[in-house]
């Protein structure tokens, strides 16, 4: 994926390695925020979190916009508020023209357009909002703040086209959950997790 | 070559836009009913609920100057000549081309017409319709409102009223609103939480049978139940009907082949072409951006290049307009039904032969994505779907990648 001769970067995620610890979520919220504090996210119903932790049984993965290149939503959006950075090709929503109409979320595979009347919002009403690739970090050489915020490893800022040439992209698995390598000590947490788990579904285990 | 667009709407749009960003850069006039730049259909209730007018101009209000388009404006194409290659308009004036791109769009179907000229009665379909209600209701101060037609302008209209501070009733012929985008029993769920959410007063398998008027002024209407509601602003929104009368000489659309070409001159796009759908390859007009800007890229990549096919159009439909509840359904409402429901959210997915045949997903977008591959992609799910639109947590489709079983 390129964009002129800009090399483009994205978020990976080794779920694997996702303690659901929601420093992710926190992190998104906070970078965010207009206050860009903790304590002005909390308990504001504008804040906006563009990443979401799925707990499913014992595995955990933070999901977010995958910036699909080609993107549907891109391309069902009528109302001019969906476009692509030309320098990192990350999809954007222009809350000033959004009106909310679904027509983005329809279509997204991966349920990454949520609806919320945030901050951006101008019209004092919802507006869909997703992952923007923390651009105003990204483009000054920083790495998104979720992925500053991981510290288990489970989300990654790499190079798309070196790192996605070592993974297979046969299907939807494969493209979300990437590469294999867990650390000893998040081996033994995901084991504990899974015990605890089958403990709670009544297993013998 | 000289490129002529009969329209100025989205696909009309998205077609120059193209050849633009292709580098083509020889003549293209615009020629359009509406004197403005072109607009989203999607937008236009938006500016009616209280929203900038800029933000309808999808493709920026500079779209003709940044283009380089001739536009002419104001003036409906009224019929092509396709021996002579010339499209004359309503005044007289004729344009010649050398390759005409027909889209025209749709307009309002109106039971009586002749109720359109009275003060108080107006459609709901063109940026025109939105800007006269608008400056009607600021200049009777209007309060209450009686929309005609539940389907999806319907409803969109009656939203946006009410949005903008009106008590509006909705009179619908069918046995529930959205009727051709729901089946029978999502149709009344979405119905009745529609009108717990909104307290719109909604009248089904009622019409409007007659208005009552003052010296030209609307004062009323009659319901087919005999019921009587004192209003002065009545918004018809009962149907649409493709402006393909200029190029067939009826209204039942254009047919066009799988290069958008409805004879070897003219490229037809939008609410006004009949397409094959990707899916049931049933011939229609399929009424949606995403359809009529594919269609459009189809035209100018064939005209520019020579090469490439439309897909077919899919009937995917989603109305989510002021308020948070979103109904969204997609392809034909029989086979096996697999239906969900949890609280305000409810789905149901039919089955023909393992592959998904339709679906309706009514309070909640979740899921919808999936959905849409799935169908689209003719993908076998009779296995896995039931757990997947089941999963209480909306998670389903991760559940079952991660090889768990739904809770």
């Amino acid at each position: 994926m390129r964009h002129g001769d800009t090399c483009m970067k994205r978020i990976f995620v080794d779920y694997k390695k996702c303690l659901a610890c929601k420093a992710c979520e926190t992190a998104c919220a906070v970078r965010h925020h207009p206050s860009g504090t903790l304590i002005g996210a909390l308990g504001d119903r504008q804040t906006e979190i563009d990443v979401r932790v799925l707990a499913i049984e014992h595995e955990a993965f933070p999901l977010a916009c995958r910036h699909c290149d080609p993107a549907d939503c891109l391309n069902a959006c009528p109302s001019g508020a969906l476009g692509r950075d030309a320098e990192t090709g990350a999809v954007l929503i222009d809350p000033t023209r959004c009106k909310a109409c679904a027509m983005c979320a329809m279509v997204c595979t991966f349920d990454a357009i949520s609806f919320k009347a945030t901050h951006r919002s101008p019209y004092d009403r919802e507006v869909a909002h997703k992952c923007d690739l923390c651009l105003v970090r990204t483009k000054d050489g920083g790495r998104p703040a979720c992925v500053e915020a991981c510290h288990s490893g489970a989300l990654v800022y790499a190079e798309y086209d070196a790192t996605r040439s070592k993974r297979a992209t046969k299907s939807l698995r494969t493209y979300l959950l990437g590469e294999e390598g867990v650390p000893p000590l998040v081996e033994l947490y995901r084991e504990l997790r899974r015990k605890e788990f089958a403990r709670r579904r009544g297993s013998a285990e | 070559m000289k490129i002529v667009t009969a329209g100025t709407g989205m696909a009309a749009a998205e077609f120059v836009e193209q050849l633009r960003l292709e580098g083509f850069e020889g003549e293209i006039v615009m020629v359009g009913d509406e004197d403005c730049p072109p607009y989203s259909p999607c937008v236009i209730p938006f500016y009616l609920a209280g929203e900038p007018l800029d933000t309808v101009y999808w493709k920026g209000k500079d779209f003709y100057q940044k283009y380089r388009v001739t536009a002419r404006l104001g003036k409906p194409v009224v019929q092509v000549d396709q021996k002579r290659r010339l499209i004359h308009t309503a005044d007289g004036a004729r344009e010649d081309y050398d390759r005409l791109f027909f889209a025209t769009g749709s307009q309002s179907w109106y039971p009586r017409p002749e109720w359109l000229g009275i003060n108080g009665v107006f459609g709901f379909k063109t940026l025109s319709d939105m800007m006269a209600i608008d400056r009607y209701l600021r200049e009777e101060q209007i309060t209450e409102a009686v929309v005609f037609g539940g389907g999806f302008i319907g409803v969109d209209a009656a939203l946006a009223l009410r949005t903008r501070g009106l008590k509006v009733s909705l009179v619908h012929r069918n046995t529930r609103l959205l009727s051709q985008m729901t089946d029978e029993e999502g149709g009344q769920f979405a119905t009745l939480r529609l009108a717990e959410k909104t307290a719109l007063d909604i009248s089904l398998r009622t019409t409007v049978e007659a208005i009552s008027q003052s010296n030209g002024q609307l004062t009323g209407v009659r319901l087919s139940d005999g019921r009587e509601i004192a209003t002065k602003l009545l918004i018809l929104a009962v149907g649409v009907i493709p402006n393909s009368d200029p190029l067939q000489g009826d209204d039942q659309g254009v047919c066009s082949n799988e290069q958008m070409l409805a004879d070897p001159c003219i490229y037809t796009a939008g609410d006004v072409a009949l397409t094959r759908h990707a899916v049931n390859g049933k011939r229609g007009v399929y009424a949606n951006y995403p359809n009529a800007m594919r269609q459009a890229r189809v035209a100018a990549r064939h005209l520019l290049h020579g090469d490439g096919s439309f897909e077919g159009s899919l009937n995917t439909t989603v109305l989510r307009k002021h308020i948070d509840f979103p109904v969204i359904s997609a392809g034909d409402f029989s086979g096996e039904a697999i239906t969900w429901q949890q609280g305000d959210i409810w789905r149901r997915v039919y089955l023909v032969d393992g592959m998904i045949n339709g679906y309706i997903i009514i309070g909640d977008t979740r899921l919808s994505g999936y959905l849409y591959q799935h169908y689209k992609d003719r993908t076998r799910v009779e296995g896995t779907i039931r757990k997947i639109i089941s999963a209480p947590r909306h998670d389903g489709q991760y559940r079952e990648m991660l090889g768990f079983a739904a809770a």
